[in-house]
């Protein structure tokens, strides 16, 4: 069944000089269990869609959609009150840059302690507070914190952005949710500390059976335990579909520069030779370009450009583009 | 070859608080040795608190170093924490080009900065000399009169590096320079640096936690971990065979 299944969903931005249209009817769906990656550069829209989901963008921003299905019912025709409720016991976020999302002038254990449901106490009124120590322990355990005493008594800016990051996915986890929305978990973290974030979510999603949507820039993070990609350019969907699909098969020029970009994934390539870079920078949201967004910058442009593409699918992978790039046959390192 | 940059036995100690009157010396470098040819570009990579931004700013003149020396073409600039030199030959790239640019400057008046403080050019051949560099980079003359707030994320990275060129040095130190970027604009840079490599025979110190990267782009590498140099080498080799268990971790990874 679908758990979450978002068709056209546009968050535009009324100013003095008109209608910034930030995200362009982006359709996502995502079943139980899977994790999904939403790849795209700052500024295209990644975190807003997060945000729209769940429901904690700023009133300036007006979001309309198709449809917004959590399991069936329609967001978007939900009370506010009755959103959040459903929001908040079965979707939980992660949000960018820990230590600055996390309360400065409250100990880490308030902060766990605080984002433990009710229903999760068994006892009476009076064995809550051992109950709540316990609970807020085992918690930190869970994220991998060995050292809990030490943490919990401990203000965020005195723990370093891996420890904090830890923190965040425990109080996420915390209600056990069915959707993990994680917006960039690990731009701040090192090499190792990122290993075993991922290590974490992985097994949350295999153990818990936990659907992860995963907000990145860093595809070859992702690029092996992502069931499925979307890659979205200036708040367009550009491209969708299985992850291996999209890496060995790229249609759309701009998933190809991106993928060529890697050095991992850049074939042939030698030692300090220059990268595949497409040209010139991301527009600025005030001047987006008409029709096609990568247009000005894209190697195949043509006329047609001008007009928005609409989204062709074909075999669950879906890519919106005029021109799609021809398959040819070639090595690729995750299939 | 003559190295550009040499550096011997480094050491570098802090002082923090341990509690209400006692201090704790911390060691931040033991004993950092390297040595960088002109067109090379050496690699640091280790875990957090390892030393690199320390090494880096270090390199850079913004902290004195306790003990050891630094090498800068054969002249010594640096000699147990006797710094005699300006920042002219090494300059430093911040990670946060947004943060790390005043945003209250034109980028013209900022490149003008450096010059105005470290050279005797007139206003004139500043100007001349602003104009070339913002070219170099790939931005435009017009770009002189912008402020900072003005430019996309790739090109006040270019800005940054603008500002480094600028004097003309022989070793930049880009210290997690390209980790924030996006990876489009990452390739930009890295081919933007790389061509400048060979074009002038820049050397580039990298720090960076981005592995792939530094496989693509370094020659030599160096690994801290707690301030000591655990392997130092050509990076291809030890990319190929890591000896240190701190590089078997990272690669492992």
């Amino acid at each position: 069944m679908q758990l979450l299944d978002i068709k056209n969903l546009t968050i535009e931005l009324p100013t003095d000089n008109g209608v910034i249209r930030a995200v362009d009817r982006v359709s996502l769906s995502l079943k139980e269990g899977e994790v999904h990656a939403l790849v795209g550069e700052s500024g295209s829209g990644k975190s807003l869609i997060a945000k729209a989901i769940v429901g904690v963008l700023n009133n300036r921003w007006r979001v309309t959609a198709d449809r917004m299905h959590w399991q069936g019912v329609d967001l978007m025709r939900l009370s506010p009150e009755k959103r959040r409720k459903l929001v908040s016991r079965d979707i939980a976020m992660i949000y960018q840059e820990p230590s600055r999302s996390l309360d400065p002038t409250a100990k880490i254990f308030e902060q766990v302690a605080e984002s433990l449901p009710d229903s999760c106490f068994k006892g009476g009124f009076f064995s809550r507070r051992s109950e709540r120590r316990e609970k807020v322990k085992a918690l930190l355990h869970k994220v991998g914190i060995r050292d809990h005493r030490r943490v919990s008594s401990s203000y965020p800016h005195e723990l370093s952005e891996g420890v904090c990051q830890k923190v965040m996915i425990a109080m996420a986890i915390a209600r056990s949710p069915k959707l993990l929305i994680a917006d960039e978990p690990t731009t701040a973290l090192e090499t190792t500390t990122r290993a075993q974030v991922f290590r974490l979510l992985k097994s949350l999603n295999q153990l818990k059976n936990m659907s992860i949507l995963m907000i990145t820039h860093e595809l070859e993070e992702i690029a092996d335990w992502s069931h499925a990609m979307h890659v979205l350019y200036c708040g367009q969907m550009v491209e969708a579909g299985p992850t291996t699909k999209v890496f060995c098969h790229p249609y759309h020029p701009y998933t190809q520069a991106l993928v060529k970009s890697l050095p991992d994934y850049a074939h042939g390539i030698g030692h300090k030779a220059s990268f595949f870079a497409l040209k010139g920078t991301i527009p600025p949201l005030q001047h987006l370009p008409i029709g096609c967004r990568l247009g000005p910058r894209c190697p195949q442009a043509q006329r047609e450009c001008v007009v928005t593409p609409d989204q062709v699918k074909s075999h669950g992978h879906a890519y919106a583009c005029h021109f799609p790039l021809l398959q040819e046959k070639k090595k690729c390192n995750p299939c | 070859m003559q190295p550009v940059l040499k550096v011997q036995s480094l050491n570098k100690t802090f002082n923090t608080r341990a509690g209400l009157f006692k201090r704790k010396r911390v060691k931040v470098l033991k004993d950092v040795s390297f040595a960088v040819a002109p067109g090379e570009t050496l690699a640091v990579i280790g875990e957090t608190g390892s030393g690199k931004s320390t090494l880096a700013r270090v390199l850079a003149g913004a902290e004195h170093a306790d003990s050891g020396q630094i090498l800068l073409n054969g002249e010594m600039i640096e000699d147990n924490g006797q710094q005699n030199h300006d920042c002219r030959h090494i300059r430093l790239i911040f990670q946060d080009p947004t943060r790390s640019l005043n945003p209250g400057l034109t980028i013209g008046d900022m490149l003008d900065d450096c010059l105005r403080l470290n050279t005797q050019l007139t206003k004139h051949q500043r100007d001349k000399k602003i104009v070339a560099t913002l070219s170099r980079v790939g931005l435009l003359s017009e770009h002189y009169d912008y402020y900072p707030h003005m430019f996309s994320g790739g090109q006040l990275q270019r800005v940054a590096l603008a500002r480094a060129l600028i004097l003309d040095p022989k070793v930049v130190v880009l210290d997690e320079a390209l980790s924030s970027l996006d990876p489009s604009v990452r390739a930009q840079t890295v081919n933007l640096l790389l061509e400048l490599q060979r074009d002038s025979g820049l050397s580039y110190i990298l720090i960076t936690h981005h592995l792939s990267l530094v496989r693509h782009m370094s020659d030599k590498l160096l690994v801290l971990s707690r301030g000591r140099s655990v392997e130092y080498g050509n990076s291809e080799s030890i990319f190929r065979a890591p000896k240190s268990k701190v590089m078997q971790k990272l690669l492992a990874v």
